[in-house]
């Protein structure tokens, strides 16, 4: 049987590579630089922990934030005061989450926790 | 935010004729009643920049208020045999059967019982939450029991014995690896204190991965078990665990034995819902929900891959706790299709809290088809009901730890997903796996879908109704047919059209269904093909259910599970499944292109190249600028190019005559190419380094006149209503269905000129 392993991606995240959060920022959809992609190879693979997702509130123009609950039958977590009106910012918001989980560290600006 | 979910249904037949009934089975758990209306789908996908969701609303009878109730579903698949006289000697009794348990810290689950639950009477063969195995024998209120001190091994098979020994008073129960070392070895036996006389209770049915909840022929069950049975055997004799293996190890026992009370060969009727005993004692039974079948039993050894070549060696099934393959709900509401209705894509929709802020409104999808042979338009635009059920509340995107890399970007979940991620019990697609990991291979329309219908999917039946829309919008009348009347009907289901359209993503084909478009084609008939990775999967459809498919995915192609070794061949029909590239008719050799990659990152536009000057094509591109790029604009990444996409590969059949007229190359480090584009591994293999990751707009004249134009792309349809439908995207579809739709045929191939200018064949 074969599965793909979530610890599978591991390239080492350096806390210093503030250009690459930036670089993010500015451009979410890409195309991104090698380094970038690497980076966020890293946080899409695994999720960093269970999983933010979005919960479409009206197609194509708001979305809520969400965390799958890495088992079958759960329900999604909703985070009801994180809605977005762009997918650019969502994707900001949980990179800054996933940065954050990744190296210890916060990035400014990034927005409220859930 | 609307709820889509608050009831659910489906409707059957999924597929109707005009003047045939359809029925609509709904429940909810909260809604007492809902607002039906019932209406033709002109375009599925809510998306504010695109057309948005539009109807056409016929005005019927069942139009108005419908009372709703719950009606549960009971996933989980079991065999069932009905209490019989065989089954009620009183006395000594021995079962073998070898098990392959694939779950088995998942809970309590039974392996083989003739046991009522609610009074706790009879004999139950299970694992308990520990995964040991455990016998039981319940009567008069008084439980004996024998639980093995070992736990069983996940995914390792072992032999299993158990016996009540009346005479004795004691109940056995042995366990023996078939592959006994290097830490395999789970070999022991425990014996325990049992009656010394037992007298069965009757009216309990004797039923395999699962127990019975009451008695009766047709019992409610528990306990689902998740892995492979095989060769079960019950005696009514006490029987040492070597007597009994070797009545196990005899595929075909004699049925004469006259202790054999039950000797089930699950490799005959393979097909069917039926499992045969080989005993004198006929103790047939019924699967219920659709275990796998044609699955590896406990003796295969590789020397075959076919379950046909030696059926022997697969009489094991595969049951699932999870399998769901007929919600068994009740009708609530039946409708006569009017005799004069257009064909179409249509729904049932239900509406209720319409005032709240959380109005509900949900959708059961059905299909009206052209009769057979009774065409009311010259073209046709295809269902892909097989790629419908394929994807059949697929929860790839919440189960699986790629999506989000393949996807390039943050999961946005609809209302439906959010349901289907609590509630796994309205079965998955055949992209997922059951909750034991493999993979489901199956899928069935007697269970709601909620990927099927208006407002949730934005892929395949979605995109699929942009083209319906467009056709809608240039005044194009046309039929709908669908995948499984063409499976059915094979050629007859086409011939009647000058040109038929398959759409965004018309991927999963049985080779009636292949061999069907090959037919047209060469009979003169005209294929516009707007989708990408088209005819790429090789399926199966029931013989005797209806909207009923198989998928063995094997080990090539894009595949969201592997299949099994040896277990790839589709037991529906005994032929071989997966890509139909290794079987011999790649889609390049049909349609002229064929699936290379995948490109999530963005889509983009094509490029024309030189044969789209070629003056034999002139009537396709009429009024287009072959300068400016093709289509870069669109609902699915801002282009007509992207999603997934094809190219030309004469290597794989491209014809000679095919003009390769435009491309979408470049795509960038987003562009991945298909696993089986790969020979050998190197780097270098993403779109921005490899010419062969690609979108290709293909034309070929076929045989007495007929021809094919392919797309090569899924975020084709996507891009037909940019600009209110004015646009190049469009008027290159619209003057290629203008001129297919004209009889003359297409002058100036009939030559030996070979027209594939610029591909050279790897060397």
């Amino acid at each position: 049987m074969l599965v793909n392993d979530p610890e599978a991606a591991h390239w080492p995240v350096d806390p210093s590579r503030l250009d690459l959060a930036e670089e993010f920022r500015r451009k979410p959809r890409g195309p991104h630089s090698d380094d970038l992609q690497k980076l966020l190879h890293r946080m899409r693979w695994s999720g960093v922990g269970r999983r933010y997702v979005l919960v479409t509130l009206e197609p194509n123009r708001r979305w809520m934030l969400g965390r799958l609950p890495g088992k079958r039958g759960v329900p999604v977590e909703t985070f009801p005061n994180r809605v977005f009106t762009s997918l650019a910012d969502a994707e900001w918001a949980v990179f800054a989450m996933r940065w954050e989980a990744l190296t210890g560290q916060k990035i400014e600006n990034a927005g409220n926790e859930p | 935010m609307t709820d889509t979910t608050a009831v659910l249904g489906y409707a059957w037949p999924l597929v109707v004729s005009p003047g045939e009934e359809v029925a609509f089975h709904l429940s909810s758990a909260t809604l007492e009643g809902a607002e039906a209306t019932l209406i033709r789908v002109r375009c599925a996908d809510p998306d504010p920049d695109g057309p948005g969701l539009r109807f056409h609303q016929p005005g019927t009878a069942i139009d108005g208020p419908v009372a709703l109730r719950n009606q549960p579903l009971r996933p989980g698949s079991c065999a069932i045999i009905p209490d019989a006289p065989a089954l009620n000697r009183p006395g000594s009794l021995s079962l073998g059967l070898f098990l392959y348990p694939t779950a088995p810290l998942a809970g309590a689950q039974t392996i083989l019982a003739r046991w009522r639950d609610d009074t706790a009477e009879g004999w139950r063969l299970a694992l308990n939450t520990e995964a040991q195995l455990e016998f039981t024998i319940g009567a008069g209120g008084r439980l004996w029991r024998a639980t093995a001190p070992r736990a069983v091994i996940e995914r390792e098979w072992i032999f299993v014995a158990a016996s009540l020994d009346t005479g004795a008073g004691r109940i056995a129960l042995t366990q023996s690896s078939l592959d006994p070392q290097a830490g395999r070895d789970t070999g022991c036996t425990t014996t325990a204190e049992g009656p010394g006389a037992i007298t069965w209770a009757t009216e309990t049915a004797l039923t395999i991965a699962a127990h019975a909840l009451e008695p009766g022929a047709a019992p409610r069950t528990a306990g689902h078990f998740d892995g492979k049975i095989d060769r079960p055997r019950i005696l009514s004799a006490a029987l040492d665990a070597a007597a009994i293996r070797a009545l196990a190890e005899n595929p075909s026992p004699a049925p004469a034995e006259p202790d054999l009370v039950a000797a089930w060969d699950f490799s005959r009727d393979m097909s069917t819902d039926i499992i045969r005993d080989l005993s004198a004692n006929r103790l047939d039974g019924t699967l219920r929900q659709m275990p796998m079948r044609a699955a590896t039993g406990a003796n295969w050894d590789g020397r075959t891959v076919q379950w046909t070549e030696a059926p022997e060696l697969y009489g094991a099934i595969h049951f699932h706790s999870d399998d769901m393959h007929d919600a068994g709900w009740s009708p609530d509401l039946r409708f006569t299709i009017p005799a004069e209705w257009r064909s179409g894509f249509y729904a049932l929709r239900l509406c209720a809290r319409q005032d709240s802020d959380d109005p509900v409104e949900s959708f059961v999808a059905f299909f009206v088809r052209a009769p057979l042979g009774k065409p009311r338009s010259e073209l046709a635009f295809v269902a892909s009901t097989a790629t419908f059920l394929a994807y059949a509340n697929s929860a790839l995107r919440m189960d699986q730890v790629h999506a989000e890399a393949m996807l390039e970007g943050l999961l946005a979940l609809s209302r439906d997903d959010v349901y289907l991620q609590e509630h796994r019990e309205l079965g998955l697609s055949t992209y997922d796996t059951h909750s034991d990991g493999s993979g489901w291979c199956y899928s069935t329309a007697r269970r709601p879908i909620i990927n099927m219908r208006p407002r949730g999917a934005t892929f395949n039946y979605g995109n699929d109704t942009h083209i319906i829309d467009w056709l809608e919008q240039i005044g194009q009348d046309h039929d709908i047919i669908v995948d499984d009347d063409i499976h059915r009907h094979g050629a007859q289901a086409l011939a009647p059209y000058r040109c038929v359209i398959t759409g965004s993503h018309p991927e999963y084909f049985s080779r009636s269904m292949i061999e069907a478009f090959d037919s047209y084609q060469r009979n003169g008939g005209r294929h516009i093909y707007l989708g990408g990775n088209g005819f790429y999967w090789r399926i199966g459809w029931h013989p005797t259910q209806p909207h009923a498919m198989e998928i063995r995915r094997g080990m090539n192609g894009l595949r969201t599970w592997e299949g099994e070794a040896g277990e790839n061949a589709l037991s529906f029909t005994g032929e071989p499944s997966g890509l139909w590239r290794s079987n011999g008719r790649p889609p390049q050799r049909l349609v002229g292109v064929g699936f290379d990659a995948q490109v999530f990152t963005r889509s983009y536009p094509y490029e024309w190249r030189e044969p789209a000057r070629d003056p034999r094509v002139a009537w396709a591109v009429e009024g287009i600028d072959l300068d400016a790029p093709l289509g870069d604009f669109g609902l699915r990444g801002g282009g007509a190019a992207g999603l997934e996409v094809d190219r030309v590969e004469p290597t794989l059949g491209s014809p000679p005559h095919l003009l390769w007229l435009a491309t979408a190359d470049r795509l960038g480090y987003g562009g991945v190419p298909t696993l089986e584009e790969l020979r050998t591994l190197h780097r270098g293999a993403m779109g921005d380094q490899n010419a062969r990751v690609r979108a290709d707009i293909a034309f070929f004249p076929t045989a007495r006149g007929g021809a094919v134009f392919s797309t090569g792309s899924i975020a084709w349809a996507c891009a037909l209503s940019h600009n209110n439908y004015d646009n190049s995207v469009s008027r290159l579809t619209g003057n290629v269905l203008r001129r297919f739709l004209d009889p003359s045929p297409f002058e100036g191939f009939d030559t030996q000129e070979r027209s594939l200018e610029g591909i050279c064949p790897e060397a």
